[in-house]
């Protein structure tokens, strides 16, 4: 497990990335764009892969009147070509304190892993000519940070930088964080998510809700700490919410059980809202590799496609 | 020094007991305290009370508790009412003067006798400390020794023939006594006031405050005594034969009616004889010539016997002396007297002198083969050859014996430029020439004069000579009208030596006059560069000895006859050295090699011999600032709250109760961190 002291330029190894090569992220649904990508696109345009014709109107750019079949059917009919589009990937992660959660058994805090799978993530989408951009709340203030999509060749240092500047501080913001989304992110994109979605609120559920109702493609990764799954503590502490400073007296072991059965609880609610809203979501944890958590994820979408 | 916040170790002492207390009460609230992220799952649940408390980790338990007995242990040890925690009345400092003249009598056993004596009877009310005073004074026994360590060291302490300063040893009592607990401070000086000891610093600003001196009474004003002193050998030649000429002082007071004298020198005796005190001055010139080898080192000594003598240590005397090594110089002189005296038929052994032509110096100048020393006349300074190689002696370290037979305008501008101002020639009248009437006697030059053996300076004649001015040259011989006649100069790297007159029988009567070639040899050799390393020394004296240019020597050794002494590194061609305490000769070897490459003479310094006392010194009252307490007068016993810091601070259990504390708890820290890890 690579040591937390490492800058995110050196986590990003390339050999380790090299095992998501043969996988692609394909959305699953039709996604409008301009460029060359792997995506499906309703609309038809500029593009080699002939789809149908469709009769010549006036108006038509002549350049696209088809003339061998107008030579041999005296019908003027324009070609019609099925486009395969880029697609816009977002790149939200969740900036709350409680993402700089970092357990004793783990490699790292939360937003460590949420970094890498969002630097991972990146590399890969920029390698198949998708447009990556990104979203975050910064400071204390929580500011949103946003970074246009763009396929250029500096898109994937432009986002690294803005990666490792990430700083976990402040309370619950990650409702806040959707409502920017939702404020900057004008045309249907993929929205990938970094969280713990540990914010009790109603506006986080609203929120995916509203992304699912504006066409985003939303997929979420949930980073989790093996202390928040499992709860390991013994000994009689006083726990202090990082994000509220609330703190309380809890003798672990008496408070496991609860603990447990309403963490399983909060994790069954947000299952069945992704499932109704047919979002994807990944758990991913802080003291597993998260490369290859993601490479089982992307594995297990193609599988399904 | 006096306790004070401003004291850097202080500070430094508070943080190191500061720190791992900090760092252990830190971890003990960190892990008290967790920070998860979110406590939406969790419900507030007060620790019920559990059954009797039971102790889980006995080692743990033992450790905290030992650390922490032992740290409040410590802050309450001085005021436990024990044996040892007795408020302090008295901090007494005990100044044994352990230089050679307090040996006279056996004043230094008898007083350390008495130290012995004063700390048996003294109680916990008196903490004690000795200085020991030699060359450098040093604190023998501190106030926190046991009186058994104290008793072992002030048993091994050996006479000394040393000589040091009383200001030194005040100076460390007053500082040690800065620092002590006792309600009363008290120096007490088991000397023996000697007179020349107290008046050397006798002008130094007051340093002690309100602390009581007690002084020896000494038994009489003054002491007899037989002394030897200025051990002083030459060489000199007469004929082909060589010999040293040795010279001593011998000091007498009292009622010593005659001293026998021994002179021995490389393993013979060169006479032993009595020598009659009663009647004659103080100080007597003892003198002697011998026949000696002038390739070996002469090592001698010398010593006098007499009744009564209180100080029989300083009757004994080392000296020795350097062989010979042929010099050369470098004639440019047209007196025959002067070729003459340096011819080898007078001077072989001791100088080889080499003729220059006048009209070969500009191949002189070139060739570059400079002599030990340049004799020249002035008449030659015109030419610029000549004065290339006087220049050239000069800053090459070289000696340069300047006649001036002889002055123009061009010799008056040669002369300014080597720092002299002719002012013109003095023609004395034939029938009441100029003599010699006032000489440095106690240059190397004219030293050896005081023998009636080398003959009388005053019986030369000057006829003529120029009158000479300078600045920075030093005249080492006047006539009788004052006129200077013979200087040394003091502005070039070599030495120059400059005489107002030629040696031509029109100037002076001198190239014939049985001091001529004495004086021509001594003023040779006082130009010739020649190590200026002193071969006589003061016990324990530190010397700076710098190496011959090339030597290849990592390190010198001081030997005397048995066994290595000293040995030191040699950094940047010097070697700095402590010579050894006793009297006696010593040899310098280089690195592992067994050649003596120089003897060393340590001698007593000859004002210890000086056995004159004084009763109440002035500049005891000149250092005191202040009366001291009456000291029949008994202070109150120090309350607790009066207990010093200072004094905490020096009292050895404290700090070992403190480290104790500190190491328990650093013990307790890590135990405690392995068994998290284990959990």
């Amino acid at each position: 497990m690579p040591a937390t002291t490492q800058s995110l330029s050196e986590r990003f190894d390339p050999k380790t990335l090299a095992a998501l090569e043969g996988l692609d992220f394909k959305a699953r649904y039709v996604m409008e764009g301009y460029l060359t990508g792997l995506h499906d696109s309703p609309f038809h345009g500029f593009s080699v892969e002939f789809s149908d014709y469709r009769n010549y109107q006036p108006g038509d750019d002549l350049r696209r009147l088809d003339w061998r079949l107008f030579a041999r059917s005296d019908r003027l009919c324009i070609k019609r070509y099925m486009q395969e589009t880029n697609a816009r990937f977002y790149v939200v992660c969740d900036t709350s304190a409680s993402m700089q959660y970092r357990g004793g058994g783990a490699w790292g805090s939360k937003l460590e892993c949420a970094r890498i799978l969002a630097a991972a993530l990146t590399w890969f989408l920029l390698k198949q000519n998708d447009a990556a951009g990104m979203v975050t709340l910064g400071g204390p203030a929580a500011v949103p940070e946003f970074i246009r999509p763009s396929q250029r060749p500096n898109q994937f240092g432009v986002m690294l930088r803005q990666l490792e500047h990430l700083d976990a501080a402040g309370g619950p913001r990650l409702s806040l964080l959707i409502q920017h989304t939702l404020r900057l992110v004008h045309r249907r994109s993929i929205i990938l998510f970094f969280s713990d979605l540990l914010e009790p609120s109603e506006e986080v559920v609203t929120g995916f809700k509203q992304l699912r109702f504006h066409g985003h493609e939303v997929i979420v990764f949930q980073v989790l700490d093996s202390d928040e799954l499992y709860f390991p503590f013994s000994e009689p502490r006083v726990f202090e919410d990082v994000e509220t400073g609330a703190r309380r007296v809890v003798n672990p072991a008496l408070a496991r059980a609860s603990y447990l059965q309403r963490f399983k609880a909060f994790m069954a609610a947000y299952h069945d809202l992704f499932q109704t809203l047919e979002i994807p979501h990944c758990v991913a944890r802080t003291d597993e590799n998260p490369l290859q958590a993601l490479a089982l994820f992307l594995a297990e979408r193609k599988r399904l496609k | 020094m006096p306790f004070s916040f401003l004291n850097p170790w202080f500070w430094l002492a508070a943080l190191a007991v500061a720190a791992p207390i900090w760092l252990h009460l830190r971890r003990k609230q960190q892990t008290n305290l967790v920070l998860f992220s979110t406590l939406r799952f969790l419900d507030d649940q007060p620790t019920p009370r559990q059954g009797p408390l039971r102790l889980r980790d006995l080692l743990l338990f033992a450790l905290r508790v030992l650390g922490l007995v032992l740290v409040i242990g410590a802050f309450a040890w001085p005021y436990w009412r024990g044996a040892n925690t007795e408020p302090v009345q008295e901090s007494r400092v005990y100044i044994l003067d352990n230089t050679l003249s307090h040996q006279a009598n056996n004043g230094f056993a008898r007083d350390r006798d008495r130290i012995l004596a004063d700390l048996d009877r003294a109680g916990a009310q008196i903490q004690t400390a000795v200085i020991e005073l030699t060359s450098a004074p040093r604190v023998l026994v501190s106030f926190g020794e046991d009186r058994e360590t104290a008793r072992h060291k002030l048993l091994a302490l050996q006479p000394s023939f040393q000589r040091g300063p009383y200001l030194a040893a005040f100076r460390q009592a007053n500082s040690l006594l800065a620092n002590s607990l006792g309600a009363r401070r008290r120096i007490v000086l088991l000397g023996d006031n000697q007179e020349n000891q107290w008046n050397e610093n006798a002008n130094t600003p007051p340093f002690l405050r309100n602390i009581q001196v007690d002084l020896p009474t000494p038994a009489a004003r003054a002491l007899p005594n037989v002394s030897l002193s200025d051990p002083r050998a030459q060489r000199i030649y007469l004929g082909d034969k060589s010999f040293v000429n040795f010279t001593a002082k011998l000091t007498h007071s009292g009622d010593a009616k005659s001293a026998d004298v021994v002179l021995r020198a490389n393993g013979q005796v060169i006479f032993n004889r009595s020598v009659d005190l009663d009647q004659q001055p103080g100080r007597i010139l003892l003198q002697a010539q011998w026949e000696a080898d002038p390739a070996t080192w002469v090592r001698g000594e010398l010593i006098a016997d007499a009744a009564p003598d209180a100080l029989p240590a300083d009757n004994r005397l080392f000296f020795c002396l350097a062989p010979v090594v042929e010099g050369k110089v470098a004639l440019l002189a047209q007196s025959p007297y002067l070729r003459l005296a340096l011819s080898p038929e007078i001077m072989r052994g001791q100088w080889s002198a080499r003729l220059l032509e006048p009209s070969k110096l500009e191949a002189e100048v070139a060739a570059g083969e400079d002599a030990d020393v340049l004799c020249l006349e002035s008449n030659y300074l015109p030419s610029s050859d000549a004065r290339k190689l006087v220049a050239r002696y000069l800053s090459g370290g070289r000696g340069v014996l300047l006649l001036i037979n002889r002055v123009t305008p061009a010799i008056r501008g040669c002369l300014r430029e080597l720092g002299f101002e002719a002012e013109g020639v003095v023609e004395a009248p034939k029938d009441n020439p100029e003599k010699f009437q006032f000489v440095f006697s106690n240059h190397p030059i004219f030293h050896p004069f005081l023998s009636p053996d080398y003959g009388n300076l005053m019986d030369v004649r000057i006829y003529k000579h120029v009158r000479l001015r300078s600045a920075q040259a030093m005249p080492l011989a006047f006539s009788e009208n004052g006129a200077p006649l013979f200087f040394e100069g003091a502005k070039s790297p070599g030495k120059l030596f400059v005489a107002a007159f030629g040696m031509d029988r029109d100037q002076t009567s001198w190239p014939i006059d049985q001091t001529f070639v004495p004086f021509l040899d001594l003023a040779l050799q006082a130009a010739r560069s020649e190590d200026p390393t002193p071969i006589n020394f003061e016990p324990a004296e530190i010397c700076i000895l710098p190496l011959p240019i090339g030597s290849q020597a990592r390190e010198v050794v001081v030997r005397d006859d048995h066994r290595e002494l000293v040995r030191t590194t040699v950094d940047q061609g010097k070697a700095q050295l402590r010579l050894p305490e006793q009297p006696g000769i010593y040899s310098l070897t280089y690195d592992d090699q067994s050649e003596v490459r120089r003897l060393f003479s340590v001698n007593p310094s000859s004002k210890e011999s000086q056995l004159s006392f004084v009763d109440n010194p002035e500049a005891l009252s000149l250092w005191r600032t202040a009366s001291p307490p009456d000291p029949g007068r008994t202070p109150p016993p120090s309350p607790l709250g009066r207990v010093r810091l200072a004094g905490i601070l020096r009292q050895r259990f404290w700090w070992w109760m403190v480290m104790g504390g500190l190491a328990a708890l650093l013990l307790e820290m890590a135990l405690a961190e392995t068994r998290k890890v284990q959990a």
